[in-house]
């Protein structure tokens, strides 16, 4: 039976994977369903007033937007409006007051400084971190991996240039490169956040791929390929790729949860996704100010979130590695 | 021994070259020009020309790469571009207040995790193991911005145990008083991925054929445990231990900045909002340095304590 | 026997004036940069050197609006040749604290030191943040030894206020030139204090100077208290706590979380006011605003469809907002480019655009700013339309980055944010390649001059960061120039204010409270408008 095949079922014998499977399966659903429009698609809206406590809070707050007064200042010190004659017509036309859509002064689970409903922040967040989680922890990983398997089969000049470029970027610190990386890529939203943390986050993953190249690239089954042709990029993707994919898919899995909590430094630091959207990280980096206030709900729903989230994620990687590994059972 | 230190050395050089290229790059090309912050609310184009002139900024960028090696090279940055302070002083300055906090963070939760690692090992599989580890996950899954925002709250504010900030004179007081909850809060935050990594390591080691040996000839299971799996054990988490001290350096700014400990890393982000280049440029590079010397000396760590591995 | 011990206690403390053990203990929410007058430009460090500095005139503690008065200067400076000419005394007999580079002698402070103090400004090798405050200088002369003139290039009445500025206390050459580089951290002034210790960005101690000359008010010696320990804290939660539980005697950077002890009238609230706790709210001379880029393709220009755009965009804003929900209601509505406290700011005054989404979306129409398939408008001419505004990489401006959204979403129009660093949005903003940013400007004296050019179109590519040239407004800026604080420049003033409006080149916003927090302990402290270290004036228990 293959690797795969036993692991599967070692898997399914592991009580705290499958629950964790499950759970990762149903936030993936989530986040699938909030990026299709199907639940949150109105997350931006103002549904009730400025930090509505959550309901089952009891409280209920008044709306405090009080209509300002529309009366314009009748002295024009002498000088002319050029759209002047304009804007009185429009004045003219719009006389009847409208009517603002009345506010909730209480919320399922509390609202934000805009009146937003903290509930949907936290699904639209969990699409937006899932997002940048998944596709950062993609893009660290392929790099890593293609390094790492360049560096580990050819040996040599190749190991030594992708050594030293692995030297050269855990040597800097890391705050220090993480900064840098978004100064130079300015900041254009979700996918910046995924180039920062892409682009920093590849060389754990460089380091094990490369072992297990280094390892692979004599053993008789490569060897074998190479007798009978096989060119060096098959048997480096079509041989040695697949006997260390578990290395591989268990790394990614890793780095999806540490990207998910760095999302939440860099948001802190300013460097988060843009203003149309939400993460966790933005929903916490609100946080601080609003403790203090009282106001605990946001960073209750954000933290809840990630926490569930994340100990899900963690535990199915344990449990994926415990299945792929079973040495260490 | 000595021709591999030899070699070893010699690699440093590419390596730093490369951190002084992407440094630069990174920061002098593509970064901010420091001459805007510097002019003030209100100045004219030969007022900034003049600070370009005088900063070296206005050189071309060959010239400033060779001023940069040579500031390398005799260990002098100058200047902090901000403040005139000189930025060997600087490091002086923040590396103690720094280090009082990392150093007994790095040995209490070293400590504490390997123990509690040990003991989950030991027991691995039963209960006691899988509620240990699912908590240690979900204490990992928790941002250490809420760590600290509730830690300083509860524990220093409304428990009064700790104060809530602030920096004193002298070592003892700082360790005692004011390093005190950030040391805690930093304990707690690597302690779950800590206790994670060493049991690990302890189940690694455990599944080894001399374990078994050790166990067949009759050895009891705790003797097995402390003598020999702790024993092998020891280099993955020396080395564990030792690189995380540089990244650290720089990445406790988090904690730096609630608490206000003039360390290394408020400084950095300092350093990065007013486009301070000579103070970016000796972090990084001194870093750097710290970073391939821990790694060196963690390797020949792997030799004293293992004779087995070969250094060529 | 305990009237006499308290009567003792009392000529005590009045012969000697500052009591060791008074030391008050404040916070800065950023570091300071340094202590050499020509070398900062940030409030921080500004508010430290005025503790240790002595400059010729200061204003006095308690009058409002803010009044000159001399501080080293025996007088207020006669002022000859229709302001071209000031001339001013110093008072003889005043020393600089003792300091190793005086090598053991009493240095007094003489006319030449202020020559040389002022002038270092001017020498382009300081690069001096404030240079522009001191342009104006032709030529200065020291005919006596404690005897000042300064001649100007053109006449200016306001002048008297850069006399009084912090930053243009007396510092002794030999100080400067003895310690190089370091003077940013080896202060020697004639000030009320100096500086004890100094651990940089993170702690500044300062002690009442032995040597300060003979300041009394009440009855008592200047200063009152022992020293001043300042700490750096970036993190309000950090700030707020420590205060609570005493580690500080004042604290005023709370904004973000007044809510918890000011109630919605702007009083302190119970719980707090019953410990002893003293609240003193003012508003800040200074005012924020919102400008357009008058030399922007999308936004600038004079024409009337572009006019219209700016105005449906300042009229879509929602002020309100940033007032309640991003200051916590701790601002006040910015209706004239002259905010209170400061000379020519005219109460009365409001401003023509008020919040109206409906007629701002009937102006667009009108222009033929029609809405395209995806909802969003475009350009009369059926180009895309896109709001490009600026702002720094941080929580707090993402916060305008959101309501900047909401606003602009009510009229249609499709915006994005553009996220750079503050030197690099400086450097665009001086060169007019930002379209839309918003700005803050602090009073450096309190006169609406102060305020007024930075709309004067010869400072664009300085301070005037809308880029704005209208010969109606230069025309009468020239001419208020000329004029002393007074009916006639306020008349101009208003007009100005009103021709930046009609053209809708800044929306103004908001005006900050300053809500200061005290410990039952401190008395006497009054928020000066100009001052920002009332350390001198003020007493402990």
């Amino acid at each position: 039976m293959s690797l795969w095949h036993l692991a599967w079922r070692r898997l399914l014998r592991d009580p705290v994977g499958i629950a964790s499977a499950a759970l990762v399966l149903a936030f993936i659903a989530l986040a699938a369903a909030s990026a299709a429009g199907w639940v949150a698609r109105d997350w931006a809206d103002e549904a009730g007033v400025s930090y509505a406590p959550p309901r089952f809070f009891g409280t209920v707050v008044e709306d405090q937007a009080a209509e300002v007064a529309k009366a314009l200042p009748q002295e024009d010190y002498g000088i002319q409006d050029p759209i002047g004659p304009e804007l009185a017509e429009i004045r003219k036309s719009l006389t009847e007051l409208s009517q603002d859509e009345a506010k909730q002064g209480s919320l399922l689970f509390g609202a934000d400084k805009w009146g937003r409903d903290v509930l949907k922040k936290a699904i639209k967040g969990t699409e937006t971190s899932l997002i940048v989680g998944f596709a950062a922890a993609a893009l660290a990983t392929l790099l890593g991996t293609l390094f790492g398997a360049f560096a580990g089969f050819y040996g040599r000049w190749v190991d030594d240039f992708f050594n030293w470029l692995y030297s050269v970027f855990t040597s800097i610190p890391y705050l220090l490169l993480v900064l840098a990386v978004a100064a130079v890529l300015g900041q254009k939203g979700v996918l910046t956040v995924i180039l920062i943390l892409g682009l920093t986050g590849w060389t754990g993953i460089f380091r094990l791929v490369r072992a297990e190249y280094l390892k692979h690239r004599v053993r008789e089954y490569v060897l074998a390929a190479d007798a009978v042709g096989a060119s060096a990029g098959r048997r480096m993707f079509a041989h040695i790729l697949p006997n260390v994919s578990h290395v591989v898919l268990v790394q990614l899995s890793l780095h999806v949860v540490l990207f998910i909590k760095s999302e939440v430094i860099l948001s802190f630091l300013g460097f988060g996704v843009g203003v149309d959207t939400v993460s966790w990280g933005s929903m916490l980096a609100e946080a601080p100010s609003e403790l203090i206030l009282g106001m605990w709900w946001q960073i209750a729903a954000a933290t809840a979130a990630m926490a569930l989230a994340v100990t899900a994620f963690s535990l199915f990687t344990d449990a994926l590695r415990d299945a792929l590994d079973p040495r260490l059972q | 021994m000595s021709s591999y230190l030899t070699r070893r050395l010699w690699q440093f050089f590419p390596t730093l070259l490369g951190v002084i290229l992407l440094v630069f790059f990174l920061f002098n090309w593509v970064g901010g020009d420091p001459a805007y912050l510097l002019a003030g609310k209100i100045a004219s184009a030969e007022q900034i020309e003049n600070i370009r002139r005088s900063l070296g900024v206005d050189q071309p960028y060959w010239v400033q790469l060779g001023i940069f090696l040579k500031q390398v090279a005799t260990a002098d940055f100058g200047v902090s571009w901000s403040t005139n302070e000189r930025v060997s002083q600087i490091f002086a300055t923040r590396l103690g207040p720094s280090l009082t906090v990392l150093l007994p963070l790095l040995f209490l939760s070293t400590v504490i995790s390997l123990a509690a690692a040990m003991l989950v090992a030991y027991y691995r599989g039963s209960l006691t193991d899988r509620a240990i580890m699912i908590g240690c996950t979900v204490g990992q899954s928790v941002s250490i911005l809420v760590y600290i925002l509730v830690l300083q709250y509860w524990l220093a504010y409304r428990l009064g145990w700790f104060p809530v900030q602030g920096w004193g004179g002298t070592l003892g007081e700082n360790l005692l008083a004011y390093a005190a909850l950030p040391i805690l809060v930093g304990v707690i935050v690597s302690l779950a991925p800590d206790i994670r990594l060493y049991r690990s390591v302890f189940l690694d080691e455990i599944d080894q054929d001399y374990v078994r040996t050790a166990r067949a000839k009759g050895l009891g299971e705790g003797r097995v445990m402390w003598l020999h799996v702790l024993r092998n054990a020891a280099i993955p988490i020396t080395t564990n231990v030792m690189t995380q001290v540089p990244g650290l350096l720089a990445g406790a700014f988090l904690i730096e900045r609630f608490f206000s400990i003039p360390g290394i890393g408020r400084e950095v982000i300092l350093a990065v909002e007013r486009s301070d280049f000579p103070v970016i440029k000796a972090v990084t590079v001194y870093v750097a340095i710290a970073t391939m010397v821990v790694n060196l000396l963690a390797d020949l760590t792997y030799r004293a304590l293992d004779p087995r591995v070969q250094l060529k | 026997m305990r009237l006499l011990v308290l009567i003792l206690a009392i000529t005590f403390t009045a012969a000697h004036g500052a009591d060791p053990s008074k030391i008050l203990r404040i916070t800065f929410q950023a570091a300071e940069t340094g202590f050499d007058p020509v070398k900062v430009s940030d409030y921080y460090s500004g508010t430290v050197i005025e503790a240790i500095f002595d400059p010729l005139l200061t204003y006095d503690y308690l009058a409002r609006p803010a009044r000159l008065v001399p501080n080293t200067a025996t007088d207020l400076p006669q002022i000859s040749d229709q302001g071209r000419t000031y001339r001013v005394s110093v008072k003889p007999g005043i020393h600089f604290a003792d300091d190793p580079v005086f090598k053991g002698k009493k240095r007094e402070l003489t006319a030449l030191d202020y020559a040389y103090s002022i002038g270092r400004f001017l020498d382009p090798k300081n690069r001096s943040p404030y240079a522009f405050m001191f342009e104006g200088i032709a030529a200065i002369e020291t005919p006596e030894r404690h005897t000042l003139v300064i001649r100007l290039k053109q006449p200016d009445l306001n002048f008297s206020h850069v006399l009084a500025f912090s930053l243009s206390g007396a510092v002794a050459r030999e100080a400067i030139e003895h310690y190089g580089d370091e003077s940013a951290a080896k202060p020697v002034g004639s000030g009320a204090f100096r500086l004890k210790s100094y651990r940089r960005s993170s702690k500044i101690v300062l002690e009442a100077n032995p040597g300060y000359r003979e300041v009394m008010r009440d009855g008592a010696r200047l200063p009152r208290i022992g020293g001043v320990e300042i700490s750096i804290m970036e993190e309000t939660q950090s700030r707020w706590l420590a205060f609570q539980r005493g580690d500080t005697d004042i604290e005023y950077q709370l904004s973000e979380v007044a809510p918890t002890f000011i109630t919605a009238e702007g009083q302190l609230k119970p719980e707090f006011a019953r410990r002893g706790i003293k609240l003193e709210r003012s508003v800040d001379p200074e005012i924020t605003y919102l400008y357009f880029n008058m030399q922007d393709k999308t936004v600038g220009g004079f024409s009337k469809e572009k006019i219209a755009l700016r105005r449906a965009i300042a009229m879509a804003y929602k002020v309100e907002d940033q007032i309640r929900i991003i200051r916590k209601g701790q601002s006040i509505r910015a209706h004239y480019p002259i905010p209170p406290g400061v000379a020519g700011h005219d109460p009365q005054y409001r401003s023509s655009i008020a919040h109206d989404p409906r007629a701002a979306n009937a102006l667009l129409d009108k222009f033929g700013y029609r809405k395209g398939a995806d909802g969003y408008r475009q350009l009369p001419d059926g180009g895309a339309l896109v709001i490009r505004y600026s702002s720094t990489p941080s929580e707090r401006d993402r916060q305008f980055d959101e309501l900047m959204k909401r606003s602009l979403d009510s009229i249609g129009v499709r915006l994005e944010i553009h996220k750079d660093r503050f030197p690099e949005l400086i450097k665009l903003e001086n060169q007019c390649r930002l379209m839309m940013r918003g700005a803050a400007w602090i009073a450096d004296y309190p006169d609406g001059d102060n305020f007024m050019q930075l709309l004067y179109g010869p400072n664009t590519g300085q301070s005037n960061n809308a880029c704005y040239r209208s010969p109606e407004y230069d025309k009468r800026y020239q001419r208020s120039r000329l004029l002393p604080d007074g009916p006639e420049r306020n008349e101009l003033y208003r007009e100005m204010a009103r021709i930046m409006e009609t053209d809708t080149v800044w929306l103004l916003t908001d005006s900050r409270y300053r809500n200061v927090l005290m410990q039952p302990r401190v008395k006497g402290y009054t928020k000066h408008p100009v001052l920002h270290a009332e350390w001198l004036y003020i007493d402990l228990e």
